[in-house]
This record gives C-alpha cells, structure tokens and sequence, in this order.
C-alpha cells in the first residue's frame, strides 16, 4: 500500500493530545503532497497499528478530521481526503502560517531589522534548495 | 465495565490495598500504574479470585463475579504459569480443553504472528518468547475483558515491540483492557486511561487525552507530582 | 464431570514417570532377590547331595521340595524394601501434588485456579490421583507377583518343586498380608484409615495455603485435632465402652466417627479451595 511509509516514523510528544498530533500529522502530508486530494487513507485499525496508537485514539483523530471537513466518510466505503481544494488550500494556510508565527516569536528575541531578516531568510532559503 | 468498590487487603500486619477503587471501561486500555510493591499485581489477582480480599467489592458488568468469570475475562500473570514440562502444543491442547472461549484459529495464527515453535518446551523458552506465549495464552480467549500484569517488564526491545503491536490490533480491539506497569515509558500513547496507585490507594485516575488537552501534562508528568510531590 | 476426568488425566501424566520408575525399582528388586535366593539354594542342595553321595550315607533325608511361598518368606527385606520405598514417595507425593504448582518458575496454580470448571474439581482429582497411585501400585505388586510365580517355576527344576498358591505366598509375606487384606473389614479399615488421612492432610495443606504462616497453626491445630478425635473413637471403643456394646456396634461408631471427620474434612478443603485460598 502506498501509504504504509512514513506513517510509523511520527515522534509523539507527550503533553498534547494524541489524537491532534495525529491530525496535525494528516495536514503535514496533505500540505507535503504525501497524500493527494481524494486518495483514501487507512482505515482506523490500521492507522492505529501504523502508528502505534490506541484504535480508540485513531478514531478520535478520525472524527476531528470529519468534523474539520478534511476527510470524508460515505456509508461503508474507506474514508478518504477531502476534494474541496478550499479545504486543502485552508490546510497549506494554517501550517505555513503555525511554522511562520513559532519563527517570528523566535526571532522577536533578538533585535533584528525586518529587512536582514528577510535577507537571511531569502538566502538559506534558496541556498537549501529552495523552492521545493 | 470492571469495578473496583473500596477493595482492602492485609499480609499478616502490612495493609497492602487500603480501599482502592477505579473502573475499567470496555474498549479501553486502562493502565494501573504504580512503584513495585504499590499493590498492583495484588489488584489484578483480587479481581480475578486468585487471592481474597479484605473489604469492598468487585464487580464485572454490574454484576459480582461468577462462575463464568474465568471465560470472560482472561488474566495474564507476569509469568508464564503452564508447567515446564509440557509443550507449547500440549498447553494450547489443554487451553482447548478446558475453555469454552478459547479461540483455536486465533491462538494457530499467533503462533504464527509471534513465531512460536510448537515442539519446544514451556521450560525451555527465553524471557521474551515467554511472554510472547503468555500473551498468546490470554489473547486465545474470546474474552471481553484481558487483564495483564506487567507485560513489557524485563524482556528484551524486540520482544516488546511485537507485544506493542497486539495493542494497537484488532486482537485488543472492543476489549477492555487493564494492565499494569511500573514505568510508563512506550505506552504513553497506547493508553485511554491511568489509574495511580500509591501505597495501597488511588491516587489519580483519569483520562490521559483529557489530562493531555486540558492541563497539558503527559502520564509521566502526572506521575512526577504523585511520586515526588 | 468431563472437566474432572481432564484433570485426573493431566495429574495421573504428571506422575507418570515417577510411578514408572517405583514399578521398574519394584521389579528389578525383587525378581533379582528371588533369583539369587533360589540359585543360592540349589546351589546349596546340588553340594549337599554332592557330600551325602561322597559320605554315601543314606541317613540324611532329602530336603523337603521349594515352593514359592518358602521364597517369599525368605526375601522379605529385598522384597519389602521397594514397597516401602513406593509408600515413602507416595506419602510425600501427597505434599508434593499440592505444593508443586505453587514452587518452581512457572506457578500452575494460577491457571488451575482460573479453570473455568468448579475449583472443587481440582480437589476432587488429586484426591483422586493419589488413590489411584495407592491402587494401581497395588494391582501392580499383584500382577509383579504371578509373573514372579512364573519366573520361580521356570528357574526351580520341576523335580525339585512343589506347586503353591499364590494366597499361601501373601500369607508368607508379612508386607503383602498387610497390603492386600483378605478379609474385606480389614481392607475397608486400612483403606478407609489412609484414605481419611488423606483427606485431613490436604485439609491441612489448604489451611497453609490460604492463610501461609498463621494458615501452619491452624492446620497443625486441624490435623492434631482430627488425629485425637479418631483415637479417641478407636480406643474407647475398644476399652472403655466394651463391655456395654457389642463388637457390631462398636464398629459403626468408629465408621460414624471416621466418616464424620471426613466429611469435615472435605468441606473445609473445598471452602478453602473456593474462597480463602492464595496464589
């Protein structure tokens, strides 16, 4: 199954909710292009023995996904990633903007001009490969 | 749901269960978590009538313990209790014998999961092949509740991590579940609920997700208050 | 009743190899002192005829012809040896069959004790175990006793032998006569009496079992009394009460009292088997 990578290498950490990490984890790989709009994903049993995690923990992060309308459910068939580009565009959003606020209240410590950050910014970005 | 009422014991002058009470739901994995000596194991062979208690009340689905309470809930003590002589072949012929809810295709495909030979002797397996087949013992029940004494303690990482993986399979799924341990460490994330005991009482018991998104501490965290405070 | 036989099996092959060697032990030693008793005699006989031909005198008799029952009476201790062995390993074994699921790396008892089945099962099948060991080792001795009539016929020239019963042989053994009364009262009492002893001790066993080293003073306390109630019954029965009652009744007062703490007996182990006992 193409999804059986890069499922049990997720670090938990212990202080927030399993099951947020887990959702966290699912827009990580929708915003990395892991998983593709529409492409059905592991069903609970098996995302809790891919992850190591509690079935009841599994369908948690389940249910908060339905209900953050990033994946769907029809009847008997195996849930998969939402299509609405909305959403997923909403995803790409939320996860560039949580990895921009942690940097800038990390930066915020140190007196730096908006500008030579921006510069430095620029530069690591292009020479790590930059556009990916 | 198994229920634990105020439940005491004594060894002589040591009152080692001084009222202890907590729920195990199920479909959950409860964890009884405590520092050897805390009266965990002491717990689980009280509910299952492997030792009398002193006071209180145990209760399974409402109800007191009876008769069937061997079928309906399995216990996996933290050693192997089959005799060293017999063969992992006689054990299961006995386990068939003698259980109405032993499952034989479940127990045939473990056998196979764990990769168990059926010749060997019971005396003549290491620690973590031991464990493996005491699981296997337990999981071979089509029991609704699986109660299981330390089962990561003192086997090697690999062993372990077959042993985590049962827990997040469906051969736990729709059971409850209570173990015990005395470090939390990989289980962290495998649990629904954890039950602190300390000298012979209940500490803490709660919902470690709740405990998670409300106070933003994790099982060891809680464990440090309770331990050290 | 399917689940007892289960267990009466499963105790019966966890002896197995033991009762094994008490058979094999018992065979070897007595059909090699009946051997070498019997080559010792003709030996004896063919110099002795020897030195009364060489002597040719005719005055000496023949010596009377063998018979079995004379090999019995002279190899008692060869022949009693194994069988006290056996009771010695089957008196412990009366311990051992309680104790030997809670000693060791693998404590069985938890399983046992978490059969579904009755827990009374598991004292009905090693009492009845233990029974079965006492009888098989019997019929054992029994069956051991014709092969070795056969064996005496075979190594005993025909000339030079007499034909026995085998009931003449028991009564030759002080060991088998008290083994295999002939008289059923008898039987009932010995049987009857070891049975009971049985049963107090495993009732003794339980009482440790539940309550460990507080459970020694009441087994102890059970044991000793049992012990004095069963005396009693037996002495003043045969001394005091004598003259007033006759033999008949005498009888069905110590059966009375035998059967009564037996009954107490079982009980107690069964209560303490299904409510007090310990892994």
């Amino acid at each position: 199954m193409q999804t059986s990578e890069g499922w049990s290498e997720v670090a938990f950490n212990n202080r927030d909710p399993v099951y947020l990490q887990v959702v966290r984890h699912f827009k990580e790989r929708i915003a990395t292009g892991h998983l593709q709009a529409g492409q059905i994903i592991p069903s609970r049993r098996e995302l809790g023995s891919l992850m190591k995690i509690n079935p009841n923990t599994a369908q948690k992060a389940y249910k908060e996904m339905e209900e953050q309308q990033l994946i769907i459910t029809e009847g008997n068939s195996p849930s998969r990633i939402t299509d609405d580009a909305k959403v997923l565009e909403q995803v790409r959003a939320e996860l560039l903007g949580e990895a921009v606020h942690a940097f800038v209240a990390s930066v915020r410590k140190i007196d730096v001009p908006i500008e030579e950050l921006l510069q430095l910014v620029k530069q690591q970005f292009e020479e790590s490969g930059g556009g990916a | 749901m198994i229920e634990v009422a105020d439940i005491r014991k004594r060894y002589l002058l040591r009152q080692v269960l001084k009222g202890v009470s907590f729920t195990a739901e199920k479909g959950q994995i409860t964890c009884l978590i405590g520092v050897n000596g805390a009266g965990k194991s002491t717990v689980l062979k009280a509910i299952m009538g492997l030792t009398p208690i002193g006071g209180g009340a145990i209760r399974i689905d409402g109800r007191p313990p009876g008769p069937d309470l061997y079928e309906k809930v399995t216990f996996v003590p933290d050693h192997l209790t089959m005799p060293a002589g017999m063969r992992l072949s006689e054990a299961l012929t006995f386990m068939e014998d003698f259980y109405d809810s032993w499952n034989k295709e479940r127990a045939r495909d473990l056998m196979q999961f764990f990769s168990l030979e059926h010749s060997e002797r019971i005396g003549s397996l290491s620690k973590g092949t031991a464990a493996k087949f005491n699981l296997l013992l337990g999981l071979g029940q089509d029991s609704n509740y699986i109660l299981l004494d330390e089962p990561f303690s003192g086997i090697d990482l690999f062993s372990r991590e077959t042993i985590t993986e049962v827990f997040t399979s469906d051969l736990i799924d729709g059971r409850g579940v209570l173990l015990t341990t005395h470090e939390i460490g990989e289980m962290e994330h495998l649990i629904d609920k954890a039950v602190m005991l300390r000298d012979g009482i209940v500490t803490r018991s709660f919902d470690v997700e709740d405990m998670r998104s409300g106070e933003g501490k994790s099982v060891i965290d809680v464990m440090r208050e309770v331990y050290r405070g | 009743m399917n689940r007892y036989l289960k267990l009466v099996h499963m105790e019966v092959h966890r002896f197995r190899w033991v009762l094994a060697a008490l058979m094999g032990l018992t065979a070897i030693l007595q059909i090699s002192s009946l051997l070498w008793i019997v080559k010792r005699e003709l030996k004896l006989r063919a110099e002795q005829k020897l030195r009364d031909l060489v002597a040719d005198s005719f005055s000496v008799p023949p010596p009377e012809n063998l018979t079995f029952e004379w090999a019995m009476y002279n190899m008692q201790f060869w022949f009693i040896l194994p069988i006290l062995i056996s009771i010695s390993v089957l008196v412990v074994y009366i311990l051992l069959i309680w104790y030997r699921d809670w000693l060791g790396r693998s404590t069985f008892i938890y399983r046992l004790l978490m059969l579904p089945s009755a827990r009374c099962q598991l004292y009905w099948a090693k009492i009845t175990a233990i029974l079965l060991f006492v009888f098989v080792m019997i019929s054992y001795q029994l069956a051991l006793l014709s092969v070795e009539h056969f064996i005496f016929n075979l190594a005993v020239p025909a000339d030079s032998r007499e034909e026995s019963h085998i009931v003449d042989a028991i009564k030759a053994n002080p060991a088998l006569n008290t083994l295999i009364p002939r008289r059923f009262e008898q039987f009932l009492y010995s049987y009857g009496l070891g049975t009971l002893a049985v049963l107090v001790i495993f009732t003794t066993l339980l009482f440790e079992r539940s309550y460990r080293r507080v459970g020694i003073l009441y087994g102890l306390l059970y044991l000793a009394g049992c012990s004095l109630v069963v005396f009693l019954a037996i002495s003043t029965t045969t001394s005091g009460l004598r003259g007033y009652l006759y033999p008949g009744e005498l009888f069905v007062i110590i059966i009375a009292v035998c059967i009564a703490v037996a009954i107490a007996s079982i009980w107690l182990g069964l209560r303490l088997i299904k409510r007090k006992i310990s892994v």
